[in-house]
């Protein structure tokens, strides 16, 4: 979970010089951002990378560990968007991709059930996703995705509210044993 | 205990939606993206004064051959004036002469 939001920099002289840290403490939640958003191991490699490589360049503006999380989520899943923009410009689905390139190693990780969620996140649509991914992964307040997202507070409690009840209808309908089991 | 199946549909999620641990070969390739780029910078860093450099003298240029361009319009101009004058004095000239030789005529 999201047990490493709040990394703990004393001074801000040594936080600038300690890029390797914020990458180390970062790169997880990142990655992860990007891989759910995209549902390509390969683009959100390459994201995780433009991402880290612009705060980089912008260490400086960081005025707090809390900004840079808070700077990274944003520019993460907005750098997301865009990829998934210019793929969808291109006409290629990279949810499907996602399930025929890494399907089974997302399998393998998770358990059946897990990665079957996982799945089942990627067929929403994608502000939904969005909002749900920074819920349930990084265990946001709807304020807080708000302003990641830089949308309004009701947007994302409407596409929270509707993201989870389609989910839990689609979970409903594909996982029989999930809600027999329960 | 009963579970509340939203929440317990919603603690699935949390479960599912933890997150992965990147790639072990996206730091090296930060770190090394990063070196490389340390490595540039002295170049970029000359390469952007030389073109600050070349811009500022183009412009210098641009801004000193309006400045001649001014000056030589200036003087045309001038030029011209002082010819206008020199015909319009001589002209003048030649018309008192024919006055005063009108003038001589009459008194003779």
């Amino acid at each position: 979970m999201a047990n490493d939001r709040q990394p703990d920099f004393e001074q801000l002289p040594e936080f600038e010089k300690e890029f390797e840290k914020l990458v180390d403490q970062h790169q997880s939640m990142v990655f992860s951002l990007a891989l759910r958003m995209t549902g390509d191991r390969g683009l959100a490699e390459e994201i995780a990378q433009d991402v880290f490589m612009e705060m980089d360049r912008n260490l400086g503006r960081l005025e707090s560990a809390d900004h840079a999380c808070f700077w990274l989520r944003r520019v993460t899943m907005s750098r997301s968007t865009d990829a998934m923009r210019r793929r969808r410009v291109r006409g290629i689905d990279l949810w499907v991709e996602m399930e025929d390139v890494h399907g089974a190693a997302v399998e393998e990780r998770a358990s059946p059930l897990s990665a079957r969620l996982e799945q089942l996140l990627a067929t929403l649509p994608e502000p939904q996703r969005a909002a749900l991914i920074l819920r349930y992964q990084e265990d946001l307040t709807p304020e807080e995705i708000a302003a990641t997202l830089a949308a309004p507070v009701a947007t994302v409690k409407s596409h929270l509210q509707r993201g989870l009840k389609l989910l839990r209808a689609k979970a409903a309908t594909h996982l029989k044993e999930f809600v027999r089991g329960h | 205990m009963d579970i509340d199946p939203v929440d317990e549909f919603e603690r699935e999620l949390r479960g599912a939606f933890e997150r992965r641990p990147a790639p072990p070969s996206l730091k090296r390739r930060l770190m090394e993206k990063r070196r490389a780029k340390q490595v540039v910078r002295p170049w970029v860093t000359w390469q952007r004064l030389a073109a600050s450099l070349a811009l500022t003298a183009v412009l210098a240029g641009g801004v000193e051959w309006r400045i001649v361009e001014e000056r030589r319009k200036e003087e045309a101009a001038r030029e011209q004036v002082f010819t206008a004058l020199r015909i319009t004095s001589h002209a003048l000239d030649q018309m008192n002469a024919r006055l005063a030789a009108r003038r001589r005529g009459n008194q003779d």
